[in-house]
Order: structure tokens, then C-alpha cells, then sequence
């Protein structure tokens, strides 16, 4: 072999084993399918009481797809979808078959299925194109546990939510709830817990900022993500051991498969802060170049002063300029991709929340509104954030006799840039810059079914290494840390029932270059442990499933919780680190029941998350005095925690295809067990309440529907005495209300619409888990118009 | 090796070499914005020695605590107070008063008493916009009584572009709120 055959050998060392034989399947093109279930044909004696059921999509709208039919090769049997893109054909005898799917205007799709039981088969069709017929076939891998019920948001659902923040995009799900400071940062909370509990996956890259803080939104561009998915629990195993309490997936769509250039735009105007969002994607591939493809995308994003339903709170503006370009090159073999992503943002802080004591936060309380109040205006003054996060990803993987070998690489830098009010100093130096660069590396083998097909499964090794500057006033210090995990994870079928199993080791090294003074006093941690997940999944019958599983994560104590030092502005604490913190321990029970009839469909997700040495910030007896007065002496500090509840959701069409109710209700009590007392900042128990009427085509608009839903948000009572500057804020209702469709234009392109008013009564609330609750209200109506247009 | 191969080739390298980068050496963090020390130079009307307290916490907020010392003035007399705001964290220290000063239409000094009868406190310096300062000023002291007199330096930058300084101590935030026992003799 001479050198220059020698290199790409080394790169793709498997993939050089047969060259010859990786153009074979060069055919196999057309658009992406999901299996959810692929597992191999039992050789036990034949049950003819198979089932498979499933929804039909368009891939590009995700709207389903009525009247599509579904045929077994080889059988008599068939069906059609209805209204909803449902089918299900059952009394399938065991054994192996080709599903195909068909309807006019589509490409057929054809999918093999192995049939023990049931099986559910989503499939997503793409407009049929003169070129390609071909149909590719992809399973879908064990990116989540069958036994972790998870949530999705894309389609019509994600559209409502185009123009708003990740964090608030994903409060649809039920479970899910946000920790704001003020308007335009939200982060995630996922069953009471949030920031570095919550691994958010960002096109297939771990998500790595300064996400420890509380008004550290993340630095991720929503239009990037087709589709959004939050697995709620410990799913360590998978995505890294801190994941305790879940992970939120944000995943782009696939590449292009067809040379045509297509894309789409969407357009954003809130009355609110008169916020106006433009976001555009074009993608296609090189004609001359057969299997590449690529896209670009872009975002602006600009706002100013967001209204209360009383007044406007000053400095409370937003840019947002954000891109993103993608080129891969595929075929069933093999493919890579690299991707390069920025985010690029300056947000306001509102100045009224701008404390310099204790004594001026209880003013504020006290006068009940902000000292001082301005009108509208698009200028964003101190104090303020200027964020930019750069994302470089490479991916490839490579498909051998039914495995699939893949390698993910990335490179993120994040810069955050804090001002505060004051200059002139500090005119052109934020009060705070912090520069986090991390590099992650994850190699994933997805062996083939094993064991007649009954078991498959993957084994991971996954790669981290970081290094953090932080410059300005003292917070945390400089830290250079590095995280290597194996990791594998299998699933087995018998009949009726699936069971999962997976287990994970972590190294973790950390280095933290502290100072007292201008003497350096370094410090070395070193953390390892294991976690693991069992899971099952039992279908007694076509209506109804049940899912357990048990988890455990651990997670080491981050930088800001060994060492931080100093006041927290906003807060009006000072908090302080603890370098003598152990890791924290999760173990997470969760158990889901699902129930699907033609009309009626219920989800019931209890959970019961015990997490020992729980790190939090404990008030402690006396104040500490500094030069702006008194501050509230916290403490990060251990306890045993318990985080139990549950999530109901339920889907009924009270009116087949015309109009239906849904339910979302979630339940949560945190407990301190060495306490014996409750935990500060757990969301409140909430229910949403949505009709939605659906007309079908008015004038030219298809598709129509209105939506009208209703959230009730309770006071938390369940809080420590004494923990908190004022009271928690009373309950609240809302009412939201949308109207939206489809035009079709010319061609293939569409117009979709959709007009919303959120606060629609214009109440004034303010909600336990906003740091801005002590300075001012939540912000009042906001009326809004977003416009999609695909081509 | 061929064309498709090349392509792979260039692509990876390309995330190879735009993902590795350059290191900087750890520092030490500096604030510039910090204040440590408060010192109030009290001269009775008529005379010439001055008396200075000072209010200090050298290593910043937490740590070590802030040492403080008591100020004693005569009963009924008239003091001019000056109040300087350093940061002795450095070498040399840094004065911030004339910082504030040539920024004085965003900042007021307040100083208050515990008692009303304790002291009247009344700046006699004036920004721009006629407002007090509060950085000088005259002090009156009552009978013969012990309390507290607290030293606010309040910032109070412009919202939207508009000025809100209006003289009084609400608008705007603390950048320095420490509290002196005082205490009035004959």
C-alpha cells in the first residue's frame, strides 16, 4: 500500500476494507424513514394477532397525510390513513414483511418489518420528484430509551413557537417549565430542575457555555431545530453522567437528498416589544457532485423594550444575528458532514432590576413596580449580555454488514460578555468575560441485531476537554477540565416486552487555576464513577403500553459551586463555593402508562428522583457585611433531595377531525430530606387546558384551525420559611389564543400563517420562577404574526 | 485516490484545522470597579484639624471582615465633611472621588442618621445640572445622644438616554451603603 492509499485507510480504516462493493447501494436515494421498532424474526410458533399501527407525514410540513395507503407485500392486507395520518392494519401473523406506502403526489416508500407483536412504524413521505425514485431506508438508532417515554415538538406544534427563545419554545411540553430573567432569557427546567442537571444536545454536539448560571440562557439558534426532543429523567448513560434530569435534543434536519434547491422562510412580528424575527434556509445540492449536499441558514432577530401590562421596563431590548452552514456528502455507506454554526446576541438586562444593596431590593419589593419607568425604545444600554457562541462540528460514520460505526467531532468557543452599569473605567472591558472553549469527541458503534435479531444495541466512547477564562470581577476561576466515558447500552425483545439495559464509567479531571491575591493556588479534583439505566416496555394490548425504567447519573461539582465567590447581583446574595463538595448521585424512577384509542389518547409519566448530596445554596445564620451594606450569606452546600410527580397528558377528538381537547397537567413536590423542609425555586403546579377546532379549507386556506387554551399556574407554597426577599407570587390564569393555515402557491411552495395573542386578557402575574419577580410584572399582551413560506 | 476520496480528505482536514487553536495562561481576575474604603474627614467651622474615619474591607466582600472605626463629634457644632471613596486593594491606592466627581451627574452621596435630632447633613456641592453631589457638605450635630450615621453612594445613570438623578436618594442603586456608630459629646 503506498502513502497516498495509506491516509484515507488511517481515517476510515473500515471503510477502506471493500471499496468496490460501497457504490453498490449509490442507488438507494429518496428521503429518510423511521423505524422505531427493527428487530429480527422470532422462530417461535406463529401468532396471526400482530399489529402494526403508526402516523404518516409529510416530511417537509409534518402535517400527516389522509388516504395514503398501506399495504403488506405478499398479503391481502391493506389499509388507508385517516384524518389524523393514523393506520393500523392488524391480525398479521408473525414474521418478516415489506411495508409499502403509497399515495399520489409522494414516493412510495417501502420498509421491511419484523413483526412479534406490535409494531409502530411512523413514516414521514416526501413529495414525489421526476428524478428520484429511490427509496433509502434508515432505522432509527437508540438515540433515546424506549423505556424514557420522550417528548417531541416539531411540525405545526414548533411552528407556533417560531420567533421565541429555545427555552420558551420547549414550555409546550408538559413538564417542562423555564427559570427567566425577565423576558428574553429562559432556560429550561425539566421536573423542578435545571442548568447544569439538563444536558442540552445541539445538533448532535453537547451544548457547553457557562450554563451553570441562572440568567445563562442557551446560546442556540430555535430555527436551527426541526424538531425539538426532551427525554425528562436520568438519561446519563447516553449523553454524559450529569444528564439527572434529562436531555433536550435539537436536531436539524437531515441534508437534502435531491439536487434541487429548496427552502424556506419565516418571518416573525410581536406586538411586545415590537420584536421582529426573520429567518431564512436554502439548501440543495451539487449537481455536479453526486451524493453532496448543503444548506445555510440565518437568523436576525430584533426587539426593544418589552411591556408589562402597565408599563415598559426599560433596557429590556434584543439582537439576535445568527447562521449556520451545513455540507455533507452521503450514501448508504458512508457519509460526514461538517457543520458550522454562530450565535451571535446582545441582550438588555432591565435596569430596574439593577440592585446595589439589600436594602435597595427591598425598596423595590415594597414600592411594587419599578422607581423608574421609560417608553418604548430599540436601544439597549448597560446592563447587558453580548453572547457569541461558535459551533464547528464534523460527523462521519461509515455502515458494514449491518453495523454502523460514527464519529462525531466538535469544537465550540462561547464567549459571554457581561456590562454592567458602570464606566468609565470599564467603558470599553466588560464587568465580566468569560471564554469557555470545549472540545468533544464521540465514537458510537451501533452493532447489528444480535441473538436471532432479539437484541441490539451500541457502545460509545466519548471525549471532552475544556479550558475556561474568566476576566473582571472575581466569580469563578480559571479551569481546564477533561471527561472520558464509555459507555454501552442494549435492548432485547421477547413477545410482548422489551427490556433495556445500559451502563456507563466516567473520568473526570479538573484543574483550577485559583488565586488568592496575585499567588497562584491551584487545585486538582479528580471524579469517577459509574451510572446505569434498566428499562422496560410491556404492549399488552394494541390500546395500551407501560414503561418503567430505573437510572442513576451523578454529577461532580462544577467550578462555580466549589469556588465561587462574591455578591450575585441580581439575587442580592452572596454565595459562596465549597471546594470540599462530593459529587451528586441521582437515582431516578420513572414510570409511564399510555392509552391510544381511536379518539381518545392519554399519557400518564409518574417519576420519583432521589438525588443524594444534592448541591444547592444554603442561607446561612449571619450576613455577610460588604461596602454596599448587608448581604444574605449563601452557601453551596449538600443535602438529600427528593424531586416526585407526575405529568398527564391527554388527547381526546370530541369531534373527529373538527375539534378536540387536550390536557396537560404537571404535579411536583421537591423535598429537602436532611431538612426536612421543602427546596427554593420549584416550579408551581400548573394545568393547560386547549380546544382546537379544525375548519379545513376556508377561502383559500387550508388546513385552518383555531386554538384556545388556557394555563393555570398555582402559587408555590411548597418553599422554605424565610428563604425568599418577598412572598411567592400568587397563582395565575392565561389565556392564549391562535388562529392559523396553509396557502398553496404556486408550484410546490406554501404559505403557512398563524396569528396568536398570548396574555390575551393582558394579566398582570408574576411567576415564582422569574428573577425578575421582585422588580416588575411579566410582560403583558403580546399579539403576533408569523408567516412560513416553503418552496 | 479518488475524487471522492480527496473531497472527504479536504473536508475533514478542514474541521481539523479550524477546530485547533491556541492557549492563553491562567490569570489572576481584576476588578476594576472596586471601592474598599470609605473615609470621612469632619472639620469644625472655625478650625483647621480634621477629623478622619474611615470605613475598610481591604480584601473586598466576603473574607476578612470590614473594620470600621466609631466616629465621635462635639454636640451643636457645625463640621464640614468630606467623603472619599478609595480602593486601597491596589498599589498604590486608587482614589475613586474624583472618578465620581467627573461623573457627578450620575451619582449622589447621601449621608443619614439614625435619629433625625442626631445631625442635618447638607451638600454643598452641585453637578451640572444643579443637583447636589453630597461629596462635600455642611453637618450640623444635635445634643448629646449615640446612633448611627450612613454614607450612600448612589449611582443613578441615565435610563433610555434620559437623565434620572433628581437630587433624591431614590433613583438608580447603591454602589457603596455602610453604616458608622456615632456617637455625640459635649
Amino acid at each position: 500500500m503506498n502513502k497516498k492509499k495509506l491516509l484515507p485507510y488511517l481515517i476510515f480504516p473500515l471503510y477502506s476494507v471493500r471499496p468496490r462493493r460501497r457504490w453498490q447501494y449509490q442507488f438507494f436515494a429518496g428521503w429518510v424513514l423511521f423505524l422505531l421498532f427493527h428487530f429480527a424474526y422470532a422462530q417461535t410458533p406463529k401468532d396471526c394477532h400482530c399489529l402494526i399501527k403508526g402516523v404518516v407525514k409529510d416530511r417537509e410540513t409534518r402535517l400527516p397525510i389522509v388516504g395514503a395507503i398501506l399495504r403488506i407485500e405478499g398479503t391481502p392486507l391493506f389499509t388507508t390513513t385517516d384524518t389524523a395520518g393514523r393506520y393500523k392494519i392488524s391480525n398479521i401473523c408473525q414474521g418478516k414483511y415489506t411495508l409499502e406506502c403509497r399515495i399520489v403526489g409522494y414516493k412510495v416508500i417501502k420498509t421491511s418489518i419484523v413483526l412479534e407483536h406490535s409494531a409502530e412504524e411512523n413514516l414521514n413521505l416526501s413529495e414525489d420528484e421526476v428524478h428520484l425514485q429511490d427509496v433509502e431506508i434508515v432505522a432509527r438508532r437508540l438515540q433515546t430509551l424506549l423505556s424514557q417515554k420522550s417528548s417531541l415538538l416539531e411540525g405545526q406544534a414548533l411552528e407556533l413557537t417560531r420567533g421565541e427563545t429555545l427555552g420558551d419554545a420547549l414550555k409546550r411540553i408538559t413538564g417542562i417549565t423555564t427559570l427567566q430573567t425577565g423576558a428574553s432569557i429562559s432556560k429550561p427546567v425539566i421536573h423542578g430542575l435545571h442548568s447544569n442537571r439538563v444536558v442540552i444536545m445541539n445538533n448532535g454536539i453537547r451544548q457547553e457555555g457557562q450554563q451553570w448560571g441562572s440568567e445563562h440562557a442557551p446560546e442556540i439558534d430555535p430555527f436551527i431545530a426541526k424538531r425539538l426532543t426532551v427525554v425528562k429523567g436520568a438519561a446519563g448513560v447516553r449523553y454524559g453522567s450529569d444528564a439527572i434530569a434529562g436531555v433536550i435534543l435539537v436536531e436539524p434536519d437531515e441534508l437534502p437528498k435531491s439536487p434541487q434547491l429548496s427552502g424556506e422562510v419565516n418571518a416573525a412580528a410581536f406586538s411586545n416589544g415590537r420584536i421582529g424575527v426573520v429567518s431564512g434556509t436554502l439548501q440543495g445540492g451539487l449537481p455536479q457532485w453526486k451524493g453532496w449536499a448543503w444548506r445555510i441558514q440565518g437568523t436576525l432577530k430584533n426587539g426593544g423594550n418589552i411591556r408589562t401590562p402597565d408599563y415598559f421596563m426599560a433596557n429590556t431590548g434584543v439582537r439576535e444575528n445568527n447562521f449556520s452552514i451545513t455540507t455533507g456528502y452521503r450514501n448508504n455507506r458512508v457519509g460526514v458532514e461538517a457543520f458550522f454554526s454562530q450565535f451571535d446576541s446582545n441582550i438588555g438586562i432591565f435596569s430596574g432590576s439593577h440592585i446595589g444593596s439589600t436594602s435597595d431590593l427591598l425598596k423595590v419589593i415594597q414600592n411594587g413596580e419599578p422607581f423608574i419607568k421609560t417608553g418604548f425604545t430599540r436601544n439597549i444600554e448597560r446592563p447587558n449580555q453580548f453572547i457569541r457562541h461558535n459551533l464547528l462540528k464534523g460527523k462521519a460514520y461509515y455502515n458494514f454488514n449491518g453495523n454502523r460505526l460514527s464519529w462525531t467531532i466538535g469544537r465550540q468557543f462561547n464567549r459571554r460578555a457581561e456590562y454592567d452599569l458602570h464606566g468609565p473605567q470599564a467603558a470599553t472591558n466588560p464587568a465580566l468575560l468569560f471564554r469557555i472553549t470545549t472540545l468533544t469527541s464521540d465514537l458510537v458503534l451501533d452493532h447489528k441485531p444480535l441473538g436471532n435479531g432479539k437484541m441490539n444495541g451500541q457502545l460509545g466512547l466519548t471525549g471532552l476537554y475544556q479550558y475556561n477564562f474568566t476576566d473582571g470581577r472575581p466569580l469563578i476561576p480559571d479551569f481546564e477540565q477533561t471527561n472520558i466515558g464509555i459507555f454501552g447500552l442494549e435492548r432485547w425483545v421477547f413477545q410482548r416486552w422489551e427490556l433495556e439495559a445500559g451502563a456507563r464509567f466516567d473520568w473526570r479531571q479538573l484543574d483550577v487555576f485559583r488565586f488568592v491575591g496575585t499567588v497562584p493556588d491551584p487545585r486538582h479534583h479528580s471524579f469517577n464513577n459509574g451510572s446505569g439505566t434498566v428499562g422496560v416496555v410491556h404492549t399488552p394490548n394494541e390500546k395500551l403500553s407501560f414503561r418503567a425504567n430505573f437510572g442513576t447519573a451523578w454529577r461532580p461539582p462544577t467550578p462555580n459551586e466549589l469556588y465561587s465567590k462574591g455578591v450575585h447581583h441580581g439575587a442580592a446574595s452572596y454565595e459562596e463555593g465549597d471546594e470540599t463538595l462530593r459529587p451528586e448521585v441521582a437515582y431516578n424512577l420513572i414510570g409511564s402508562v399510555e392509552y391510544t384509542s381511536q379518539r381518545f389518547k392519554g399519557e400518564l409519566g409518574m417519576y420519583h428522583n432521589q438525588i443524594s448530596d444534592f448541591i444547592y445554596l444554603k442561607p446561612q445564620a449571619e450576613p455577610i457585611l460588604t461596602i454596599r451594606g448587608a448581604f444574605p450569606y449563601f452557601k453551596y452546600t449538600q443535602t438529600d433531595a427528593t424531586f416526585t410527580g407526575f405529568d398527564l397528558d391527554t388527547q381526546w377528538d370530541v369531534i373527529p377531525q373538527r375539534f378536540s381537547h387536550n390536557l396537560k397537567f404537571s404535579y411536583l413536590r421537591a423535598y429537602d430530606r436532611r431538612e426536612q423542609g421543602y427546596l427554593v425555586l420549584i416550579p408551581a403546579n400548573r394545568i393547560e387546558n386547549k380546544l382546537r377546532w379544525s375548519f379545513g379549507k376556508v377561502f383559500s386556506s387550508k388546513d385552518t384551525y383555531v386554538i384556545l387554551s388556557h394555563l393555570w399556574v398555582d402559587k408555590q407554597r411548597r418553599v422554605p420559611p424565610k428563604s425568599d426577599f418577598m412572598d411567592s407570587p400568587s397563582a395565575y390564569h392565561l389565556w392564549n389564543f391562535n388562529v392559523g393555515g396553509a396557502l398553496s402557491l404556486k408550484g410546490p411552495s406554501q404559505l403557512h400563517w398563524a396569528f396568536s395573542v398570548q396574555n390575551a386578557l393582558n394579566t398582570s402575574y408574576r411567576d415564582y420562577l422569574n428573577r425578575f419577580r421582585y422588580f416588575a410584572t411579566e410582560q403583558g399582551r403580546n399579539i403576533s404574526l408569523k408567516l412560513r413560506y416553503t418552496f | 485516490m479518488s475524487l471522492v476520496h480527496t473531497r472527504l480528505l479536504v473536508l475533514l482536514a478542514l474541521v481539523v484545522m479550524l477546530g485547533s487553536c491556541k492557549k492563553e495562561a491562567p490569570a489572576p481576575e481584576d476588578e476594576n470597579e472596586l471601592i474598599t474604603t470609605v473615609r470621612l474627614k469632619f472639620t469644625e467651622n472655625g478650625t483647621t484639624t480634621a477629623q478622619t474615619f474611615t470605613w475598610k474591607d481591604l480584601d473586598g466582600d466576603g473574607g476578612t471582615v470590614p473594620t470600621i472605626s466609631p466616629i465621635s463629634l462635639r454636640t451643636s457644632r457645625t463640621y464640614k465633611l468630606e467623603v472619599e471613596f478609595l480602593d486601597e486593594s491596589k498599589t498604590p491606592a486608587e482614589n475613586k472621588t474624583s472618578e465620581i466627581l467627573s461623573e457627578a451627574d450620575e451619582h449622589l452621596v447621601v449621608v443619614t442618621p439614625s435619629a433625625s435630632s442626631l445631625f442635618t447633613y447638607t451638600a454643598t456641592d452641585k453637578d451640572s445640572r444643579n443637583f447636589p453631589i453630597g461629596l462635600t457638605g455642611t453637618l450640623v450635630t444635635g445634643s448629646a445622644s449615640t446612633g448611627t450615621l450612613k454614607v450612600q453612594l448612589r449611582h443613578q445613570p441615565p435610563v433610555n438616554g434620559q437623565p434620572v438623578k433628581n437630587g433624591t436618594v431614590t433613583p438608580g442603586s447603591d454602589d457603596v451603603n455602610v453604616t458608622f456608630p456615632l456617637t455625640l459629646a459635649p
